[in-house]
């Protein structure tokens, strides 16, 4: 038989009694720490510590001890050199030059290369790029990720930051789409789901998009150009909060509040942090070894084929004229759209060549960065946004694209430096 | 937390936050100018000069927190400030640790490092972080201290 109103608000009042204890609640040593990590005065000074200390530990583990401590040996000083040795056709043989090393000019003459950044083969760059490099870079960030989300920090990270987002429509939630895109954008823009309304979740893609570079993506920078990582960052820091600005103006809809739950600190537990470091590196590389290896065979088929000194020479007039890039550049924009750490790795080539100034590989990587989104990207955009939203996407990312790669250039002219 | 217990971690909380303070400025100055070694003391972000100033930042804040901790030291909110000012150091000392220990094991020319290399990798000069590194590890003393309290 049912009970009545009065009889089930009897049988809430005598459970409460039986498991409710009442008192007043004294705060703990742990909950005045939670409380200092949420308050503006204190906690962005330990955000900046934390942040800090994720940036330190995925320098020295991607770059200083795998990378360059043992990948670079083992790419650079036997696997490029043995393979030039051993692989049929020699420097000049197309296949050669699509698998190993396509060499480049040095006085009129071709020349082999000494590293697998510039080489550019299927099994030379096309490994280098997602094993030498990208994979630690991966390793790195979603370590430190999965420790600060278990640890509790994340949450109190998206309170502390809820009055900037709400400045670009979005709200304090947007900073876990935003540290994951810094991982890998895929994940990223699946994460925009909880977002509430259509144009939060179009807001944030399309700067996830643009401006959110990938973990692999900075495990080449910090490899290639340490020295203008900061510069890069403040660049795309200041494009994220300007253009979205912007675009909360422009784009209709509503930016609601959120409600969110701050769980309390806690111990990670190993097994957790080891399964989500697993599941989230192996689904990477699944995305990306086999697109770094086709774009490198793209690349090579282009260059081959006379494809890419066509397409230098149509875009080579707007690159250095608007955004003030040599025409070499036209490369790696085209491998960027399949991977973006391989086409960071180009400019590394470029850049050991001597075809750019300083100022021209910082803005050639800000332009690699925000032109578009990686293929993987793109067709997650498709996924979660409907047509018009998509195109909205892409017509803003064009407009973003001219408007503030053409600033950066004008910066540079007036500094003197462009 | 007894009264003689207080008193220590004041007094010696104001002058671990004072001398965190002076390197923060130190390390502030210095990378501005583009940093210095005095002795056993690094400050010249020679490895990472992009890190310099955020150690600054940071030290300057860990001497605040040391320093606004001090009034009525044993009540639970301000002993979380000296609390969040360790790990705060705990993180940059930290990394300048593991930093060193990274750059140890590759060798230059081979695979492994020597084990003369390997030594002296942990050869002095020395981040100021480093140096607070231990003196901040009191607070360890006054989190058991909290928690018997809470219990």
């Amino acid at each position: 038989m049912p009970l009545s109103v009065d009889e089930r608000w009897d049988l809430i009042d005598k459970i409460s009694k039986q498991t409710v204890t009442f008192g007043a609640y004294k705060h703990t040593l742990k909950d005045a720490i939670a409380e200092l990590t949420v308050k503006p005065l204190t906690g962005i000074p330990v955000a900046i510590a934390v942040i800090y200390g994720f940036w330190s530990f995925f320098c020295d583990f991607a770059g200083t001890l795998f990378t360059d401590g043992f990948m670079v040996k083992l790419f650079d000083e036997h696997w490029l050199p043995w393979l030039q040795s051993v692989f049929p056709g020699g420097l000049g043989n197309p296949l050669y030059a699509l698998m190993v090393d396509a060499g480049h000019i040095e006085n009129g003459v071709l020349v082999a290369s000494d590293t697998c950044f510039e080489s550019f083969g299927v099994l030379t760059s096309g490994l280098f790029v997602p094993f030498g490099v990208v994979l630690w870079a991966v390793v790195a960030f979603y370590l430190m990720f999965a420790i600060l989300e278990d640890v509790g920090y994340l949450p109190r990270l998206a309170v502390l930051v809820d009055t900037i987002l709400h400045k670009i429509g979005l709200h304090g939630y947007a900073i876990v789409p935003t540290f994951l895109s810094l991982g890998c954008n895929v994940p990223g823009v699946t994460a925009v789901r909880p977002l509430e309304t259509r144009k939060q979740r179009f807001l944030m893609i399309t700067l996830l998009a643009v401006f959110i570079p990938c973990g692999a993506q900075i495990g080449i920078m910090q490899d290639l150009v340490p020295e203008l990582i900061g510069w890069i960052f403040l660049t795309l820091a200041i494009g994220y909060l300007g253009f979205g600005f912007i675009l909360n103006k422009i784009v209709p809809g509503k930016s609601p509040e959120l409600v969110m739950d701050v769980p309390p600190y806690q111990m990670p537990m190993l097994r957790n942090i080891a399964s989500k470091l697993w599941i989230r590196t192996s689904r990477f590389l699944l995305v990306a070894v086999p697109f770094v290896m086709l774009g490198c065979l793209i690349v090579g088929l282009m260059y081959l084929t006379g494809a890419m000194d066509w397409l230098a020479a149509v875009f080579g007039p707007l690159l250095m004229g608007w955004f003030g890039v040599p025409a070499e550049t036209v490369a790696p924009l085209i491998a960027g759209f399949l991977r973006k750490d391989l086409a960071v790795g180009m400019i590394g080539g470029l850049m050991e060549q001597g075809i750019m100034t300083t100022f021209q590989v910082f803005t050639s990587v800000v332009l690699l960065c925000i032109y578009f989104p990686c293929l993987a990207t793109f067709v997650m955009m498709l996924k979660e946004e409907n047509w018009k939203e998509f195109l909205g996407s892409i017509a803003s990312l064009v407009a973003m694209v001219f408007i503030y790669g053409g600033l950066i250039h004008l910066v540079g002219i007036m500094l003197g430096v462009a | 937390m007894d009264e003689g217990e207080e008193k220590f971690g004041q007094i010696y909380f104001a002058v671990l936050g004072a001398v965190a303070l002076a390197f923060g400025a130190a390390e502030l100055i210095a990378s501005a100018g583009g940093g210095f070694t005095w002795g056993i003391l690094d400050s010249s972000g020679a490895t990472d000069p992009l890190f310099l100033p955020w150690r600054a930042i940071i030290l300057l804040s860990v001497g605040f927190f040391y320093l606004s901790s001090v009034k009525d030291f044993a009540e639970v909110h301000q002993l979380a400030k000296s609390v969040m000012g360790s790990i705060m150091i705990w993180i940059v000392a930290g990394m300048a640790i593991w930093s060193r220990i990274a750059s140890s094991i590759p060798g230059e020319e081979t695979w492994f490092n020597s084990l003369d290399g390997f030594l002296a990798s942990y050869a002095p000069p020395y981040c100021p972080e480093m140096f607070l590194l231990p003196f901040s590890l009191v607070i360890v003393y006054y989190i058991f201290k909290a928690g018997e309290t809470e219990k």
